[in-house]
């Protein structure tokens, strides 16, 4: 098996190099460009700021007014350090604009004696601009000059015009300053770098071999797809890695350049020191192979469907604008690497990024990221080698696995949304919670989860809808027999004791995390409880129940069937389980309630399975919420009628106890669930 | 041995409705499905060369493809059995035991011969002595020792086609699948590739291929099928088929058959 894989890589990389475009891509366009690009920009800097040093300036004045100019000249000529510039005044009739100057002062007397100044500048032009920045300290200087000469005349001095000195010290390290500054955009360049060296291989070993006819040719061998998909990745991280170390190396090579050779000063203002940071070199060599795996890994996932290069390249463009977007997270100023934010591919190394340069660094969130990302590279791995099947690879018009791209009127009838749709109708969702959830929870607050709640169960309707699926068995619509449904409760009961000693374990390790929990839902405490009841444990109790155990349960269980029609139908739903709720664990888009909202997740899929009705699910979801949001609003009533639900720590007593019950009530749900089916049958 | 027992493929087309001329763009085109092959049934021993004969769109292609574990079907089972008679259940290993060339398998252009070659041995757990020793000996049986360091994608057609042919040798596979391999070739190199089928034979494998070369099947094959919109219409050996048909050559006898089953 691994050597196999090790074969084909060879014959990969082989391949790959052997190709000329993939070279320039890889060697030239880092190795060459970056280089060109910052040196030559720094250059053409350079000469142009040196330029603007040399030239002399006209400003033009109304010749009425030659011998204020003439105390400004004076006072120029006293002030050569501050006033260096070669500016020369030019006399004019009137208070018009001069042609030929780069500013204009108008003077004019005011009725109380004072003397108004406007300065006419051009901002688009660059001596220009410079010159009436002079200008403006010229004049500062000079009001100053007639005040102290004002206040000499009333035997005063400064101190009576100013009795307090205020002045403003920015504490912020350098290096932090730096990474704020440029770390983002750094993280940017990288990511993108990164990117630029998957896509190429990515397009020429997945659409370049469909192309070339050698795909058929490789399938008649004896490889599994797993072998061909996971040596094809491989390969592709291995050059986007090279890409990625190479345009690394080049940058700092030109970096280093311009700080010994051309522009020293320049650049070192920044008090940027290498040596603080060669403790994060570990982690980043890590994050950067980690990326390389993550990009090569979305790369695939686009060109595996095309058939040809040009067809891969529109496949990939909007990823390249997805990925761009994400990795710009960095440059905005108050993102930070959290419990949230970790969660999100490339997202997290842009912000890791900025920690890294501003050396602010968490190795334990630096690894939970790298751990994410590669997660999710292996996930669309095992998910691509799983779901095309060399047919689908091969003779497949593209997306096949997308129901959804076939137009409603020639769905049939009872189609059963395909796992690609799913996946698809739950990424919209999760954009769409993201992007219109957050606007109107902050224009709406409390209505705006309203918003968000119908779109959960909007978006699975919709699905349904366009593939004009059978919702009654697809969504298990089914009225419970009446006999399951102590046998169900009994195990929720239990499940819930083990959740509640694992919570407590959690909240041990993540402590800040559980803070930030309570915080999102302070302001819905104020809200009369029948509002909470219907926004917070009613909506989702329907929506989120319709989404992950109606549709993606159903789904995913029904495909399975259908694709292996030889195997144990208990596999199906084990794998439509785990999977759901998996998804249903990460869409809380929290480290710490991933574990326990995969557990209830499961536990709902299963009771499901076992009653064939969600009816009873959707009533357990309800009491779930609606018993956490009670221990919220009247946190003492509960207190007194279940004690342990208000602690915050546990006794061994008590974790035994509740162990013990979650147990007892388990074994209790679970033999009467599975002992009805054996009647049953 | 490879046989198929009741192989059928669903595909889907586009049709263009019937009576909705003028009707708004939407409903004019409909997706239907049809079957490419349709309940086909096929069986080829050790020893013999077995035609698959039809015109282009009969479906040859798409039974071929089943048979060399490309496609899966919709219908039906491909059955390979080893020499003691037991069937080949794994993936891989039916894969192994398949040489499957049609004008679509290309080799990668970036690779001399050698270098396939060996790739292609290791793939198939050889050690050196035996790539190098078999190697040698396919450049020679197919006299191609003048450009078997040559990059692939400078040969010639022909050149190419004899690549492929070292290709499924390398391999040494039980059975076969040979999809239009003299198609487009010149008199030598189609020469050469009948010859290495014959030899094959003799060596008791199990060829099965599709040409729309009628004569060269009649001399070539041990028996042949002759496919219409994937049903087959007819089958048994040339000499059989000629004379059911009262024909002196299977060319005659093919378009006697198909005028039988409806015109072609």
């Amino acid at each position: 098996m691994m050597k196999k894989i090790g074969i084909l890589i060879r014959k990969e990389m082989l391949d790959i190099l052997r190709d000329k475009k993939t070279l320039i891509m890889m060697i030239l366009v880092p190795i060459v460009l970056y280089p060109l690009l910052i040196i030559g920009m720094t250059f053409v800097l350079n000469s142009v700021m040196s330029a603007s040093e040399e030239t002399s300036y006209t400003v033009a004045f109304d010749k009425e007014y030659a011998d204020t100019v003439a105390d400004l000249r004076e006072l120029m000529a006293q002030n050569p350090e501050e006033f260096e510039e070669d500016v020369e005044f030019l006399a004019m009739d009137g208070k018009g604009t001069s042609a030929v100057a780069d500013a204009t002062l108008r003077l004019e007397e005011e009725t109380d004696g004072r003397l108004r100044v406007e300065i006419a500048y051009d901002s688009t032009n660059m001596n220009s601009a410079h010159v009436c920045q002079m200008l403006v300290d010229v004049m500062e200087a000079y009001r100053q000059k007639l005040v102290a000469e004002g206040l000499a005349e009333l035997d005063l001095d400064e101190r009576f015009l100013y009795p307090v000195i205020c002045t403003t010290v920015d504490e912020v390290s350098e290096a932090e300053s730096f990474g704020v500054s440029i770390g983002g955009s750094i993280g940017m360049m990288l990511i993108v770098m990164i990117l630029m060296g998957a896509l190429y291989p990515a397009i020429d070993t997945t659409a370049g071999e469909k192309e070339r006819g050698t795909l058929e040719t490789l399938l008649t061998l004896p490889v599994t797809n797993f072998q061909m998909i996971f040596s094809k990745f491989v390969s592709v991280a291995i050059i986007a890695c090279v890409t990625a170390l190479l345009s690394l190396v080049s940058l700092a090579g030109s970096v280093l350049f311009l700080i010994f050779g051309v522009a020293g000063d320049m650049v070192m203002e920044f008090g940027f020191s290498a040596g603080t940071m060669l403790g994060a070199l570990p982690m980043l060599f890590v994050t950067m192979i980690v990326t390389a795996l993550l990009s090569s890994a979305l790369c695939m996932c686009f060109c595996v469907f095309a058939k040809s290069f040009k067809e891969a390249n529109n496949y990939v463009t909007p990823l390249l604008l997805v990925v761009m977007i994400a990795s710009m997270a960095g440059m905005l100023p108050s993102v930070e690497l959290d419990q949230k934010t970790v969660l999100i591919p490339i997202v997290n190394v842009s912000l890791m990024m900025k920690q890294v340069l501003s050396q602010q660094f968490s190795f334990a969130l630096a690894g939970v990221a790298n751990l994410v990302n590669l997660c999710v590279s292996i996930l669309i791995i095992w998910f691509l080698a799983k779901m095309y099947d060399s047919e689908n690879i091969l003779f497949a018009d593209g997306f096949r696995s997308f129901r959804l791209f076939v137009k409603r009127s020639d769905v049939k009838e009872g189609t059963v949304p395909d796992n690609g749709d799913v996946m698809l109708g739950v990424t919209v969702l999760f954009l769409l919670l993201i992007y219109v959830g957050s606007v109107a929870s902050a224009r709406l607050g409390f209505w705006g989860t309203a918003v968000s709640q119908l779109m959960i169960l909007a978006v699975p309707l919709l699905l349904v809808w366009y593939m004009k699926s059978d919702v009654r068995s697809l969504f298990s619509l089914n009225a419970p027999r009446k006999r399951s449904v102590p046998g169900s409760i009994l195990l929720y009961m239990g499940t819930y004791c083990l959740i509640m000693v694992l919570s407590v374990a959690l909240m041990a390790l993540f402590p800040e995390s559980m803070e930030n929990v309570e915080l999102a839902f302070s302001p819905m405490t104020e809200q009369p409880f029948v509002f909470i009841l219907l926004v917070v444990a009613l909506m989702p109790a329907i929506g989120e129940e319709i989404l992950f155990r109606g549709l993606m349960f159903g789904s995913i269980r029904a495909n399975w069937l259908n694709r292996h029609p030889k195997e144990p139908a208990v596999k199906a739903a084990v794998y439509a389980i785990l999977i759901s709720a998996a998804v249903f664990g990460v869409f809380h888009m929290s480290l710490v309630k991933f574990f326990t909202t995969f557990l209830l997740g499961a536990l709902f899929a299963y009771i499901v399975y076992k009653t064939g009705s969600i009816y009873v699910t959707m009533g357990l979801h309800f009491v779930n919420n609606a018993v956490s949001m009670m221990a919220m609003k009247y946190p003492e009533a509960v207190g007194k009628v279940l004690p342990f639900l208000m602690e915050e720590e546990l006794s061994v007593g008590e974790i035994v106890g509740l162990l013990l019950a979650g147990v007892l009530l388990m074994a209790l749900g679970l033999a009467l669930l599975e002992g009805k089916r054996k009647k049953a049958g | 041995m490879i046989e198929v027992r009741g192989l059928c493929k669903e595909f889907e087309r586009s049709r263009r409705a019937e009576g909705t001329v003028g009707k708004s763009r939407k409903h004019r085109v409909k997706k239907e499905t049809f079957l490419a092959v349709d309940h086909v049934s096929i069986e080829a021993c050790e020893g013999e060369i077995v035609g698959i004969l039809g015109p282009n769109g009969a479906g040859k292609t798409t039974l071929l493809r089943m048979m060399g574990m490309l496609m899966s079907p919709t219908e039906g089972d491909v059955v390979l059995t080893d020499d003691t008679g037991n069937e080949i259940t794994e993936l891989t290993q039916k894969k192994a035991a398949i040489g499957y060339l049609s004008g679509n398998t290309k080799l990668y252009p970036r690779f001399s011969v050698r270098e396939y070659l060996r790739f292609l041995g290791e793939l198939y757990g050889f050690d050196k002595e035996m790539i190098q020793m078999r190697s040698e000996e396919i450049f020679r049986v197919l006299d191609m020792e003048g450009f078997a360091d040559n990059r692939i994608e400078k040969l010639s057609t022909g050149q190419t086609q004899r690549a492929s042919i070292a290709r499924c040798l390398m391999a040494d596979p039980r059975v076969y699948i040979l999809d239009e391999p003299t198609l487009g070739l010149d008199i030598l190199s189609a020469d050469a590739i009948i010859r290495f089928m014959k030899e094959q034979k003799e060596k008791g494998k199990t060829v099965l291929y599709s040409t729309h070369y009628l004569e060269e099947a009649q001399i070539l094959c041990d028996r042949v099928y002759m496919i219409r919109d994937g049903k087959i219409v007819a089958q048994g050996t040339p000499a059989a088929l000629m004379q059911q048909t009262k024909t002196d050559n299977l060319r005659t006898a093919f378009h006697v058959i198909y005028d039988e089953a409806g015109g072609v």
